[in-house]
């Protein structure tokens, strides 16, 4: 070994479990490999699935429920996966199919339909909604229950709540929550502007009520 | 000096977008230099930065339940051992 060129990756290369076969043409994944690699890439989304889930369904048991159907269907289609792709986004986006297709049918939401274009219309005139809340009252905002913000964004409409918490709870940027919720991109800005607004207007209202901020009945 | 704007309606409405960081640069340079000579404006972008923080740290902590977890890591990891056990 010794005086001979080592390859910087060479030892990182080597640890990789699933090294395909040096005849450099991919062969083909077995299923214990697949597994293996499913279970480092995509189980550790598990948790940010599950609060996602539950924000769709707003029920464990059918939080439970989605996420496991979601990894069923995601683990079968693997396969079809581009490594180096957004892996993140594509599992939300079989989570959102999976819900709009078992669950929600089940819960009899309505459905949005046929106003795309106003909406966006409707959202470029909105905008941010001032809450009423100054910056210097925020602090307050730390003392909120996290219930308060639970209960608020289950108010929303499922389409609005899942934009919104695809964006503020995510991070995931419009073109993304575009394609995990299979919309257009100015839908997406307008379920965004309407939850938003929606959410932070019942926030702001919730911290003035719990007497957490100044309000006409502060002393 | 508020060069780019006609009031305060057209830097709040692109208050999300700004803070989604999906202005073009040039866009979110307008809004910088908007907030910075604006003092309604700068509170507005940061109660928003606020509620984004509060409901950021309301939502992600939620954790998959133990069970979930567990029956989770069952169905995907049994790939070690049975290579182990291979002969």
């Amino acid at each position: 070994m010794q005086g001979r060129q080592v390859h910087p990756l060479g030892s990182f290369v080597m640890n990789l479990p699933t090294l395909p076969d040096q005849a450099g043409l991919a062969t083909p994944e077995t299923d214990a490999e697949r597994a293996s690699r499913f279970e480092s890439e995509a189980l550790v989304y598990l948790d940010q699935l599950y609060g996602a889930g539950l924000r769709m369904t707003r029920n464990p048991t059918d939080a439970e429920d989605l996420v496991q159907e979601t990894f069923a269907k995601a683990y079968a289609s693997f396969h079809q996966f581009t490594p180096g792709t957004n892996l993140k986004a594509w599992l939300y986006r079989i989570l959102t199919n999976t819900f709009i297709n078992s669950y929600r049918k089940k819960q009899r939401q309505p459905q949005s339909s046929g106003q795309e274009v106003e909406d966006w219309q409707l959202a470029r005139a909105e905008g941010h909604t001032s809450t009423g809340l100054r910056s210097a009252e925020t602090e307050a905002l730390d003392r909120m229950p996290h219930s308060a913000v639970t209960e608020a964004m289950n108010a929303l409409a499922p389409d609005f709540r899942l934009a919104v918490y695809l964006a503020d709870v995510e991070g995931f940027s419009y073109k993304e929550i575009a394609e995990i919720m299979g919309t257009p991109i100015g839908t997406v800005m307008s379920r965004l502007n309407r939850g938003r607004n929606q959410l932070r207007l019942s926030l702001a209202d919730f911290a003035r009520e719990h007497g957490l901020v100044g309000g006409e009945h502060d002393a | 000096m508020m060069p780019e704007f006609e009031d305060c309606t057209e830097v709040l409405r692109s208050l999300y977008a700004f803070h989604d960081d999906e202005l073009t640069a040039a866009e979110a340079d307008d809004i910088r230099q908007h907030l910075m000579a604006c003092e309604p404006c700068l509170d507005h972008f940061q109660v928003e930065d606020a509620m984004r923080l509060l409901i950021r740290r309301c939502c992600a902590e939620e954790k998959a339940p133990e069970g979930l977890r567990m029956r989770m890591q069952a169905t995907y990891s049994h790939t070690v051992i049975s290579i182990e056990e291979t002969d």
